[in-house]
């Protein structure tokens, strides 16, 4: 069975190459990968090993002739195999062969290698050649070019085209265009990301289509950005088209077809929000941009809210022992300066608590958890930028004193906004004073890697019995909420329990 | 032999040139090109410990790469794979080192460590899926420990860098066992030419910074395409490691034991948390830079014949026989043994099928994407917008 070698693309996306040399000759033996011809590409000369062994029996192409990539270069005929005489017509060669391999199983002498419909479609193609010009199709592969052939597929087609296409001769031949800037698909399930839609309504659209100068000059003229159809490229709105839309505007309002701003709409007064059906003056849906302490407390509470189970106690406790014994430090000459709240004695009770408690003080990482031998107490504080959590390092080596003074600066700091983040990093427990807010309890977010936090709530005079009498003290609420994967409800509860006996009793303090 | 290891070559100015001339650097060398072992008492006790049958394995594994491109060199030069980027005259280079490491080790190769991914266990058919375009990857790099090919130049530093933070993250953290992280380093291997990209100073920074398990196996074999290493580094490389602060050495890369010797005794010592280290290897790329190169267009006949005169697998082979680890019918059978595996593998290459296009889109995200999908369907109406006698040819596009 004859095998054709079709000329290969030996560099990246070559099109066409010329025969430099033949190292071998039609009657020569060769064996899979002997070198058989040397050509010149446009990148460089390549040495060709033949793919297949046995006998040459045609060589279809002159030394000096530039080939097309996937051209019929040399035929070889499997050893055994009739050797045709060179000088006969190519047909005699090579047609029986291909006529015959369809049909003929026991022609697959190669394993991996099957005759496909291709194949037969290829011989096909080649009878109706013959049919269509015998005469003209033995002269062209007389002289070796082989024209008609050049579009033959055969099996084991060469690769074409790994890489850029030096050019475009060779490229398939389309039968149509596939629109190139086709970027959505319609009546897909899955949702569309927000800023698809066309319209300039979304906010990150506007930055994206607006630079910070043109936004800038927007506002400066009165105009709104997301009204304008940007003229620069890609859409993008330049501040030609921001002082075309101011200058329209003022002519508009100079003509008297639009109303200046501020000013009643023609041939009415100015409406209120109730009559427009609105809460209070302004737009009726707003968009505002997430940045911040916002932000950032939106990612922390939704990492912690959905990754950690909370578990939350509380317990209300007499905290009228601690109160007289503020008003004694109150009057201390030593705490001149000095805020002295309940927060300072909370704070106190959480360090003692978890010397007995060790276990609320941990994070939690799934194969393990680490204990921690330090504490370092965030303090939740509400400020004008947002929540911030602050953090007191090594808050158990304070004495009361060192602790009242660093409370106090770490509320000064976070109220004038110069927290800083390094200064919110690294809490292991925190506490939050709900109670400022006039709240008796709640159930807090743990902060990421911690797994306590302790909720005061607010300090007010009720009815409590002492020794079987009713009497007026000073109660409040403590809570709190635990990471579940480390603490379950009764070392919650010993620990709260215990936080609430020394704000009940703070004698316990002493060592 | 003297122990040679990276010393800047800083002599200071003199006089008016206010340029620092590079000292060279003597490479690691173990056997000399006709086959003679060396005495070394630093590097020699390495080779001392192997035993004939590692030595013999060594041997193998040059062999085989050595067979693995001739047969994928042909396959290109036939049509049947789009590019092939030779390894041949750094077998020795590639398999002295790899065989230093141990399994565990994650490296991150070029796209020219076919001598390290045989070793590795990837096969041949793997191997080449890559080159024959049906496949990104050949292989899972989690199975062999082994990162896919990277066509990017230099990126893999970065990766293998990340890699190494992870491995001191894990140990930090305790979340793998502590003498399975402290046991584990990370190579990666890049070209000379490579040297010159950016993520290479960023990567050994970050090793050098954080003191990470990485090695850095730079394969100096002298031609980055057509640019020759004296053009992009007017010192040997080597000295490079010094300025970001840490130890490199040079070494003979067409000598295997060499470079089994110095890898074993850099690996052993970044194991033992000394931090980063570099080896260049100094080799020779013997064939083209990949199979769409010309290298007689920019080198000279006469250097080729220089190397060829170093060459790796027949100067070991002397010595294996001279020092009784092998004879004649195991370099018999080691032959006859890949003339079947080049069979073999020309039988794969050309059963491969191509790539499911399909399947490239469904693995880009874990769920569904509409812009993946609308990517898909555009493509789809791309492909189906050819003219039919056309597209039954060159189906592995």
């Amino acid at each position: 069975m004859a095998e054709t070698f079709n000329l290969p693309d030996v560099g990246e996306g070559l099109t066409e190459a010329e025969i430099v040399t033949w190292r071998t000759t039609v009657g020569a033996t060769v064996e899979v990968n002997d070198i058989v011809v040397e050509i010149e590409t446009a990148k460089s000369l390549v040495e060709l090993p033949v793919p297949y062994a046995g006998i040459v029996t045609e060589l279809l192409a002159a030394e000096g002739e530039t080939l097309e990539v996937g051209a019929p270069l040399i035929r070889i005929a499997a050893e055994g195999e009739e050797v045709p005489d060179p000088g006969s017509a190519p047909e005699a060669a090579s047609e029986p062969a291909e006529q015959q391999s369809p049909e003929q199983p026991a022609a697959e002498e190669k394993p991996g290698r099957s005759r496909s419909a291709r194949a037969k479609k290829a011989a096909a193609q080649k009878r109706e050649g013959s049919e269509r010009g015998d005469s003209e199709r033995g002269n062209s592969q007389r002289d070796g070019s082989a024209r008609d052939e050049q579009k033959t597929p055969t099996q084991n087609e060469a690769l074409v085209g790994s890489g850029p296409k030096a050019d475009s001769a060779s490229r398939r031949v389309r039968t149509r265009s596939t629109a190139p800037d086709l970027v959505d698909l319609e009546g897909l399930e899955i949702a569309a990301p927000a800023s698809a839609s066309g319209t300039y309504t979304d906010i990150a659209d506007i930055v994206a289509r607006a630079s910070p100068p043109v936004r800038a000059l927007a506002k400066r003229l009165g105009v709104a950005v997301w009204e304008l159809v940007g003229s620069g490229r890609n859409g993008q709105i330049t501040r030609d088209d921001v002082e075309r839309q101011a200058q329209q505007k003022r002519e508009q309002r100079a003509s008297g077809q639009m109303p200046a701003p501020g000013a009643p709409a023609p041939g009415r007064r100015k409406t209120t929000p109730a009559e427009e059906g609105l809460l209070f003056e302004g737009p009726r849906e707003e968009n505002i941009q997430v940045r911040g302490v916002r932000k950032a407390t939106a990612r922390n509470v939704t990492a912690s809210a959905t990754t950690v189970p909370h578990v939350s106690v509380f317990k209300e406790v007499d905290v009228t022992r601690t109160m007289e014994l503020r008003q004694a430090l109150k009057k201390d000459p030593s705490y001149a300066g000095l805020s002295v709240s309940p927060m300072l004695f909370a704070a106190k009770a959480i360090i003692w608590a978890v010397r007995r408690n060790p276990q609320v003080n941990a994070t939690w990482h799934d194969t393990h958890y680490t204990l921690k031998n330090y504490l370092n107490l965030g303090v939740a504080a509400a400020t004008p930028r947002g929540l911030v959590v602050p953090v007191i390092h090594e808050a158990h080596a304070f004495n009361t004193r060192g602790l009242a003074a660093a409370l106090t600066q770490l509320a000064i700091d976070a109220r004038e906004g110069r927290t800083t983040p390094g200064e919110m990093q690294g809490g292991t427990v925190s506490i939050t004073n709900i109670g400022t807010l006039g709240l008796d309890s709640g159930t807090p977010i743990l902060p990421p890697g911690q797994a306590s936090i302790v909720a005061l709530g607010a300090v007010r005079k009720k009815p409590w019995v002492v020794e079987g009498q009713i009497v007026p003290r000073d109660v409040m609420v403590i809570g709190g909420s635990f990471d579940h994967r480390l603490i379950d409800g009764d070392l919650a509860g010993r620990f709260i329990s215990d936080v609430a006996a020394v704000m009940e009793q703070p004698g316990l303090l002493i060592d | 032999m003297a122990v040679l290891t990276c010393r800047a070559a800083i002599s200071g100015a003199t006089g008016e040139d206010h340029t620092v001339q590079p000292q060279e650097v003597q490479p690691v060398q173990l056997l000399t090109p006709d086959g003679k072992l060396a005495e070394n008492e630093v590097y020699g006790p390495f080779i001392a410990e192997l035993s004939a049958e590692k030595l013999r394995e060594l041997y193998r594994y040059m062999a085989m790469e050595r067979r693995l491109d001739a047969e994928a060199t042909s396959l290109q030069r036939q049509g049947q794979l789009a590019l092939w980027a030779p390894a041949l005259g750094q077998e020795a280079a590639q398999v002295g080192t790899i065989a230093a490491i141990k399994s565990s080790d994650m490296v991150f190769p070029t796209y020219r460590e076919h001598a390290m991914a045989l070793y590795r266990g990837i096969s041949p058919e793997e191997l080449l899926t890559m080159f024959r375009a049906t496949r990104h990857t050949g292989w899972d790099p989690r199975d062999h420990n082994f990162h896919v090919y990277t066509l990017v130049l230099a990126a893999q530093t970065l990766h293998a860098a990340g890699w190494a933070m992870g491995i001191n993250q894990d140990l930090r953290m305790g979340s793998v066992p502590r003498d399975r992280a402290e046991d584990e380093i990370v190579v990666a291997c890049i070209g000379d030419g490579a040297t010159s990209q950016g993520d290479v100073h960023e990567s050994m920074v970050f090793a050098s910074s954080y003191e990470l398990p990485l090695l850095y196996f730079i394969q100096n074999n002298h031609w980055a395409i057509s640019v020759p290493t004296r053009t992009q580094s007017r010192g040997p490389l080597v000295n490079r490691a010094q300025g970001y602060g840490f130890e490199g050495v040079r070494v003979d890369g067409n000598d295997v034991l060499a470079s089994y010797a110095v890898a074993t005794k850099l690996s052993d010592e970044i194991r033992a948390g000394k931090g980063p280290k570099l080896i260049e290897s100094v080799t020779y790329r013997m064939g083209a830079h990949t199979t769409a190169d010309d290298p007689t267009k920019y080198r000279s006949s006469e250097e080729v014949e220089l190397w060829e005169g170093r060459d790796p697998i027949r100067r070991y082979r002397s010595w294996l026989s001279s020092a009784d680890h092998a004879d004649e019918s195991f370099f018999a059978e080691v032959d006859a043994e890949y003339k079947d595996l080049a069979a073999d593998m020309r039988r794969s290459v050309l059963a491969m099928e191509p790539i499911d296009l399909e399947r490239v889109f469904d693995t880009v995200y874990s769920e569904p994407h509409r812009q993946v999908e609308t990517e898909k369907a555009w493509l789809k109406d791309y492909e189906a917008g050819f003219a039919e006698d056309q597209t039954e040819a060159g189906t592995a596009r």
